[in-house]
């Protein structure tokens, strides 16, 4: 049986000589998509949404469950090059987070606007939900997987009021059910692989113990020099997926104390994940989240460049790093947030949609924080003065004077211990409620 | 002596016996040296003529663009900077000896269609970067490009006409073209009788039903380099096509050389070839073990003398003590004369340890 020509999946293609008639591979089908997915029940007409616990769409109201074409690519999911024209398009186009793009309510015909890098909105009059999708301008840099939810919204709650209730330092007015209403949104980031390979030569410093003869005591001593001699090396490292935040708009501390993403869990993008979920497009382009990522893998570089001397007292270091198979993938990841009011401040809470992890703002109550800090510092200052007083008295009563040096000596070592706890207290507090 | 008819003169077909080559030779010329080894002198063909795979007239020929005084210049500059050069390797020689010589070499035209497959490249630039750090400067980032290939698969079709395929004449070809470079096809002419007024012409020893096998293959790497350009491609590979030939046309063209030799120290021709078109030489540079050996010998006699003569000052020195020391600068210069000795012989072993030069 003779093959068909051309082999199906091939078209036509241009040819720049007459009498040779050239087919190529037929281009993947346009991922083109209705400008707005309704997802509808078509049982009961009713909005349809993710479900987390189901895997898939399902109905509230009458349980119809729709899963979704599954894709599980995990570390498989393609990776991209920095090709000179991704890089232009790159610093051209931002993603979503540029423009304001208006939503028309299919449902209700109302209208809402979405703030700049929302993908998805649930409109706020009659609860329909709607995917918007993203534009011809926008599509070549769009993301193509994502890591689907995991928690659902229900845990978050509990989540939350075990993580508000594990220091001691929140006041006790807070009442943990303040912290509910999680909202579940997909948040923009980029992984990047690359190999770096940097060979590196510092001065190594040895520390060597010398004798020799002291005339003037007419005795043998000993000395320790450090003896500085130059050390080289090469270093290989590959990273995979490392993580950087393609959103500028929430705090980056409390996002890398969530990153511990699994991206063996990346599923090709469908708009069935985002539905009844918010989703917000990258404000961070390739090109400066690209500069973040080298930055974070250079400086693991380094380090373990100086992990290869045989000390660690190293001075005049260089190296020279080269990056190879860099590739980059924009990926949608799971995050659930909420903002919970305490005497009037805002506090943002984040918590990681696949792992569970929490981070976020806690008030404070500094009373009991300059309370403990007062109670650290306290016994020694105390035994500090008391050591003093001794001293004074010790100039009419020189018995005295062994009694300061045993009040004195430990009353300073409590209070340089104290000292630091309270310090490592203080700043833990700051940072609890200063985000 | 076998006539020929068709050649537009009188030729006889004549074979060398030790190297087998066999050559149309005009009938006046028939015992000449053979051109291709210089071992032994032509002989005419008497029997068997029949056998031969190809004796009619070629239709083009190749002209001899670089003239007789150029492949002169070409030899001259052969046989210069030899040391210890054979007494035989001398321009004079080499340019006494110089006899024109056609090597035959077919063309084939055809039309093929075809269904083709390949992998085509496409050239694309990646951003990369190199880091330096140090110390005291901190870290300095330097944006590189890269040149990759993105391969994609086609497949096609293919309706073409190829003129000028190459395909060998001689089993001998690669070699020579290897020695003597390829030849350009641009400037050929119609074959006309007074070609082998002043020339030999070898015969083909491979008919085009045997040179086919070579002539498909160059038709194939045509093809895939015309639908490389038909893809706009930068690279192909993995060409693969499923080829009917059509209309074939079989010429037989003559490309020129000049041949000549000189005989090493054991008498043995050493064969020199010049691109009766492009000048280029092509053999064997070697210097003469025996005449180094011999200019060593003489230098160790000079030596011998030296000595004799500062032994014999030595021994004077007894009775007149000023000639002792003659004696003894006498005997160092003797032994630096002897250790000289080695010069000649190293550097002719040194020349001859090169690979093949191509002038």
């Amino acid at each position: 049986m003779t093959q068909p020509f051309p082999p199906p999946g091939f078209i036509p293609a241009a040819s720049a000589i007459p009498g040779i008639v050239v087919y190529a591979p037929a281009p993947e089908e346009a991922e083109a998509q209705p400008e707005i997915v309704e997802f509808k029940c078509p049982q009961c007409q009713a909005m349809t949404a993710y479900s987390v616990a189901d895997g898939g769409l399902r109905c509230t109201y009458c349980g119809y469950y729709e899963p979704p074409a599954r894709t599980i690519v995990g570390k498989g999911a393609q990776e991209f090059e920095f090709t000179v024209e991704t890089m232009a398009v790159a610093s051209q186009a931002h993603g979503w987070g540029e423009t304001r793009q208006e939503l028309q309510c299919q449902n209700c015909n109302a209208r809402a606007t979405l703030p700049p890098g929302r993908l998805t909105h649930t409109c706020p009059f009659c609860g329909s939900n709607r995917v918007l999708q993203q534009d011809a301008p926008q599509d070549a840099l769009r993301p193509r997987f994502l890591i689907p939810f995991t928690i659902e919204a229900d845990a978050c709650r509990p989540i939350a009021e075990k993580w508000l209730g594990s220091s001691w330092m929140t006041p006790k007015s807070l009442k943990q059910s303040t912290v509910a209403g999680f909202t579940g949104i997909y948040l923009p980031y980029w992984t990047f692989d690359t190999v770096t390979q940097a060979d590196w030569k510092a001065e190594v410093g040895h520390q060597e113990t010398r004798r020799h003869y002291n005339s003037a005591t007419k005795s043998w001593e000993s000395h320790t020099v450090t003896v500085w001699r130059w050390e080289s090396g090469r270093i290989r490292k590959f990273f995979d997926d490392l993580l950087v935040a393609g959103t500028a708009r929430l705090s980056h501390v409390l996002l890398n104390q969530l990153q511990n993403y699994d991206t063996h869990a990346l599923v090709a993008y469908e708009p069935q994940y985002l539905a009844g979920f918010l989703a917000q497009a990258y404000d961070v382009p390739l090109e400066k989240a690209w500069e973040v990522g080298r930055e974070a893998m250079r400086a693991d570089t380094r380090d373990a460049c100086r992990g290869q001397a045989s000390t660690s007292q190293i001075r005049n270091f260089s190296m020279a790093l080269d990056f190879s198979e860099e590739s980059w993938r924009y990926v949608l990841v799971p995050i659930y947030m909420t903002v919970f009011q305490y005497e009037g401040q805002p506090y943002q809470v984040m918590i990681n949609g696949q792992t569970g992890a929490i981070a976020g703002q806690r008030p404070v109550d500094w009373n009991k924080v300059w309370l403990a800090v007062g109670a650290l510092v306290a016994p020694g200052a105390l035994l500090s003065l008391l050591g003093l007083l001794a001293i004074v008295l010790g100039v009419v009563l020189p018995p005295a004077l062994g009694a300061a040096a045993v009040l004195l000596v430990p009353g300073i070592i409590l209070l340089i211990i104290g000292g630091i706890i309270a310090f490592t207290i203080v700043g833990k507090a700051r940072r609890m409620s200063d985000v | 002596m076998s006539e020929l008819t068709g050649w537009g003169t009188e030729v006889v077909i004549a074979v060398c016996p030790h190297c087998d080559w066999r050559y149309i030779v005009p009938a006046e010329k028939a015992t000449l040296r053979c051109p291709h080894c210089f071992s032994a002198d032509l002989e005419p063909v008497t029997e068997g003529v029949e056998q031969l795979p190809y004796l009619r007239p070629p239709e083009l020929v190749t002209p001899f663009t670089a003239t007789k005084t150029v492949a002169d210049e070409r030899i001259e500059k052969f046989a210069d900077g030899i040391p210890f050069a054979p007494r035989d390797l001398n321009p004079e020689a080499l340019r006494g000896r110089v006899q024109p010589l056609y090597l035959p070499m077919w063309l084939v035209d055809g039309d093929v269609a075809a269904t083709w497959e390949a992998e085509i490249g496409f050239n694309y630039g990646v951003v990369s970067h190199q880091e330096r750090y140090s110390d005291g400067s901190g870290w300095a980032t330097q944006q590189v490009q890269e040149t990759r290939i993105r391969w994609e698969p086609r497949v096609g079709q293919l309706e073409r006409h190829y003129d000028n395929i190459v395909a060998p004449a001689l089993e001998q070809h690669v070699a020579m073209e290897q020695a003597l470079g390829v030849y350009a096809l641009d400037n050929t002419q119609p074959y006309a009788a007074g070609t082998l007024e002043r020339a030999l012409v070898r015969l083909p020893d491979r008919a085009p039903q045997a040179a086919w096998t070579d002539a498909a293959p160059a038709f194939q790497a045509t093809a895939g380099e015309e639908c490389r350009q038909a893809a706009s491609a930068d690279h192909i590979r993995q060409f693969r096509w499923s080829p009917a030939y059509t209309g074939q046309q079989w010429t037989l063209l003559l490309l020129p050389l000049y041949a000549t030799y000189y005989l090493d120290d054991e008498g043995q021709p050493r064969p020199v070839l010049i691109n009766g078109q492009s000048g280029r030489v092509y053999g064997v540079r070697r210097a003469s073990m025996q005449r180094a050996q011999h200019t060593a010998l003489i230098i160790v006699a000079i030596a011998t003398v030296l000595f004799l003569l500062s032994l014999a000052a030595g021994v004077a020195g007894l009775a007149v003590p000023p000639l002792l020391a003659a004696g003894g600068i006498g005997g160092v210069i003797a032994l630096c004369v002897g250790l000289g000795a080695i010069i000649p012989i190293v550097r002719a072993w040194q020349f001859n340890r090169r690979p093949v030069e191509i002038l």
